[in-house]
């Protein structure tokens, strides 16, 4: 109950008519740079920041935490109509949902996600409030030894959950750690597989691949057979989901909270994790797991709801603690600090306004964001009575301005059209590319992880097993493997049976 | 055809007084581009935005914000390098692409490969250590260091980066030793720092103030010369007898190399008289960081003994390009 009456005077705060305008502002311009595929979430953010320097501490932050969640809204639609990522959380959202449009069910897929988002968003928000300085104080626990259990942890049990043959995905998962290891080498500064060049010293820009891998294949796929690319014209009766969508969804809605909710706390790439993670997992529990990828709905519920759950946990370091967990909440703490409010223990003593009044702002900008999105999924299911040949190639010009934009570097463009003809040959050879983009996001925290931890303890490999998070992590991922090879095992041993 | 005709004249006749034009028009014209080589939203990008908006009176044109990050800064410092120098093209940047990361990538670039506009900001590194921490101050802190060469760890934003070489710096001059952890930013080491991982924080001041402000924290030293207000217990450099070894996080304005002296002057002049208004100033220490605005001369004698300085450190460290 103590609770209650400090986020009453947080509603005050919110609902103030200027602070109101803000959130909204902010959740509007989210939701537009979610839609627009290569920019991000990062990328609002930091165009809008010179903004609020006038502004005072709360609407600041009000605005910008709009724009950071209101991003995870946007994602989805062009994943869903066209398959290209509105930003790299919507990845996932891309395979099924895109399959559904394909069968005239774009409506159901967006409402879906729109639906699974607000639910998301909210809940995790709720976790923020009642849990975040345990949390916090848990999230230290978490060294760089202990990052590298976890970010192990996550490698398998995404490799053992993918559907594809296990060979063709442990490829996928080595090119995708080779990729990783471009650019500098954080422990020596050596420049690694660079060629010399300057463009690749900070690596391959993970959005460019993305795009190129899942977006520009599409439509060269497209381009061989473009008979097949119907025109799909939706009535309205397509536009809602039935009955039976949302009772498939709603189990794969409440897991994605979940998923979404302890991802957050994955420094630097917990949104994207958590929507390979939700995916996997519904996958895993479906009773007909060979389905995913034509089309089911959970496959577009439970990693959109994901995305969006990561949002109220991912604000937890920066709130309690004063450390951005991600890139987005590294922009919110300048806002913050640019107004002399520095976030850290003394954030709800010292300035109860900005963080309550941040917090009830997540409530109203999440239902500011629903009301806001489905009325426009009428309007984007509407795109696709557009031709695919005008269509598709308005997208994709929309998506090389737009990384272009964010780095005003044409390298990016490059890669993202080298990766597209890339992936047209990977998915040629029914090679899947999500477990490349993945290992992509962990190979390079994974390194550096361990490196980190090696140079801490002076070359001592012991230092994995210090501390009850490392144990906690590296019994998992030990238990993991004995569990996969005893069913592989007994799995071999059944197929025996049924040879003989 | 008559209209045609016109329009070739016209265009024909525009060309010829182009160059005329050029050479006696007032500058600065049109808009300025600030190319800034870092991804927007981090510190130097927001101090050079906020300050790109205060000059934008004073030289009566817009200043457009480019940002162009990779290559360790050195990919946006090569595109001001190779602009034309008609002052339409500049840089605002931190120290290490000017005297750090040269030394250790291949920079398409020399020390010597622009012209200095002015220092406009600037801040010390702090190191600070928890309560428990076996050294009350500054002096006690490099005698533990002494005392165990090796044993401690400390926390910076990154390999080769601005607060490690300025750690090494000092603890080089004064003979001690202790193991860099690089982290991706104050955020990140932070973290390490609070959860124990790592023995010692390095980095920017405002991070690590509501630990001062509860104790649980205590700052030893900070890596300029004098003592810093935000955190006074801490020693300066001269207080450890090594002020010449001053090595801060700043930022400066630069241009490409032949720019002609009566704009590179018009830019000093808007840029340092921007670096001292009351409302910058103000806006930095809110950051933790100083305001300044000091002439050409000045800021390219200190990129020079810098840019030297830090080539001996990194080459004592390993971290010369091979």
């Amino acid at each position: 109950m103590e609770t209650l009456q400090p986020l009453l005077n947080g509603f005050a705060v919110a609902l103030r008519s200027d602070v109101l305008m803000y959130c909204v502002i902010g959740c509007l311009w989210g939701t537009i740079v979610g839609v627009l595929p290569g920019l991000g979430p990062l990328a609002g953010l930091t165009l809008l920041l010179p903004l609020t320097y006038q502004l005072e501490p709360t609407a600041a932050i009000v605005m910008l935490a709009g724009i950071f969640y209101g991003a995870m809204y946007g994602g989805s639609t062009t994943s869903i109509l066209v398959r290209i990522p509105g930003e790299a959380a919507s990845i996932m959202t891309a395979i099924d949902g895109h399959e559904m449009a394909r069968k005239g069910r774009a409506g159901p897929a967006l409402v879906v996600a729109a639906i699974g988002s607000f639910i998301g968003g909210t809940l995790s928000v709720v976790g923020l409030m009642l849990f975040a300085p345990p949390l916090a104080k848990l999230m230290l626990q978490v060294g760089p030894a202990a990052e590298f259990g976890l970010m192990l942890l996550a490698l398998l049990v995404l490799c053992f959950v993918s559907g594809g043959p296990a060979l063709k995905t442990l490829m996928m998962v080595l090119a995708g750690l080779l990729i990783a290891t471009v650019g500098v080498d954080l422990i020596t500064a050596h420049p690694r597989f660079t060629f010399g060049s300057l463009q690749f010293v900070n690596g391959i820009n993970f959005v460019a691949l993305a795009l190129g891998l899942f977006g520009v294949s599409e439509i060269l796929l497209n381009l061989e057979d473009i008979a097949r690319v119907k025109v799909i014209k939706p009535a309205l009766r397509t536009l809602v989901p039935r009955m039976q969508d949302l009772k498939d969804s709603a189990p794969a809605i409440g897991r994605g909270t979940v998923i979404g909710f302890i991802f957050g706390f994955i420094p630097g790439i917990s949104h994207v994790i958590s929507t390979f993670v939700s995916y996997a997992v519904e996958r895993k529990l479906s009773k007909a797991p060979e389905t995913f990828g034509t089309g089911r709905i959970e496959a577009v519920a439970g990693p959109e709801t994901a995305n969006n759950a990561t949002t109220g946990s991912s604000m937890i370091p920066l709130l309690v603690l004063g450390i951005p967990a991600i890139p987005a909440t590294a922009i919110l703490l300048s806002a913050l600090q640019i107004h002399g409010v520095q976030p850290g223990p003394q954030l709800v003593s010292e300035h109860p306004n900005v963080f309550w009044g941040l917090i009830a702002s997540m409530y109203i900008g999440n239902l500011v964001l629903l009301v806001l999105n489905l009325p426009l999924v009428g309007l984007f299911v509407n795109l696709l009575r557009i031709p695919y040949a005008y269509l598709a190639p308005t997208v994709l010009l929309v998506s090389m301005i737009g990384i272009y934009s964010v780095n005003s570097n044409a390298t990016d463009i490059l890669i993202m059209a080298v990766s597209g003809l890339v992936g047209y040959v990977l998915r040629k050879g029914k090679f899947d590319p999500a477990p490349l983009l993945l290992a992509v996001v962990l190979g390079d925290r994974m390194e550096v992880s361990l490196r980190r931890a090696l140079t801490i303890s002076d070359g001592d490999w012991w230092i994995l097993l210090q501390g009850a998070m490392s144990k906690i992590f590296l019994g998992a991922v030990v238990l993991l493997v004995c569990l996969q090879l005893a069913a592989s095992y007994l799995g071999f041993r059944r197929k025996d049976m049924k040879e003989n | 055809m008559t209209r045609l005709k016109r329009g070739a004249a016209a265009a024909l006749a525009a060309l010829c007084i182009l160059p005329a034009a050029f050479a006696q028009e007032k500058y600065p014209s049109r808009p300025i581009e600030l190319v800034i080589p870092t991804a927007a939203g981090g510190g130097t990008d927001i101090s050079l935005r906020v300050l790109a908006e205060l000059v934008e009176p004073l030289l009566g044109q817009k200043v457009v914000v480019v940002n162009k990050p990779g290559g360790g800064g050195t990919l946006g410092m090569a595109q001001v390098v190779q602009a034309r120098p008609d002052g339409y093209t500049i840089g605002g940047l931190w120290n290490a692409p000017l005297t750090m990361t040269p030394h250790m990538l291949p920079a398409p670039y020399k020390v010597s490969d622009y012209s200095a506009v002015s220092l406009v900001t600037s801040s010390p590194t702090v190191m600070c250590v928890k309560s428990a921490f076996p050294a009350a101050d500054g002096k006690a802190f490099i005698e533990e260091l002494r005392k165990n060469p090796g044993k401690y760890t400390y926390g910076n934003d990154g390999v080769g980066g601005t607060i490690q070489l300025a750690a090494e710096r000092v603890f080089t001059k004064l003979g001690v030793k202790a193991r860099p952890i690089p982290f991706a930013g104050a955020g990140e080491t932070l973290k390490a720092f609070l959860g124990g991982h790592v023995d010692i924080y390095g980095g920017s001041i405002p991070p690590i103030m509501p630990y001062v402000k509860d104790k649980s924290a205590r700052c030893v030293m900070v890596t300029s010369a004098e003592r810093n207000s935000s955190v006074p217990d801490a020693a300066g450099l001269a207080d450890l007898g090594a002020p010449e070894e001053a090595t801060v996080l700043w930022r400066g304005i630069i241009a490409p190399l032949k720019l002609p002296a009566d704009r590179l002057a018009i830019l000093q002049k808007a840029f340092a008289s921007a670096a001292q208004s009351d409302k910058f100033r103000e806006f930095m220490l809110k950051r933790g960081e100083e305001a300044k605005g000091s002439s050409s001369a000045e800021f390219r004698n200190l990129i020079d003994s810098e840019y030297e300085a830090m080539g001996k450190v990194m080459a004592a460290i390993g971290l010369t390009k091979k």
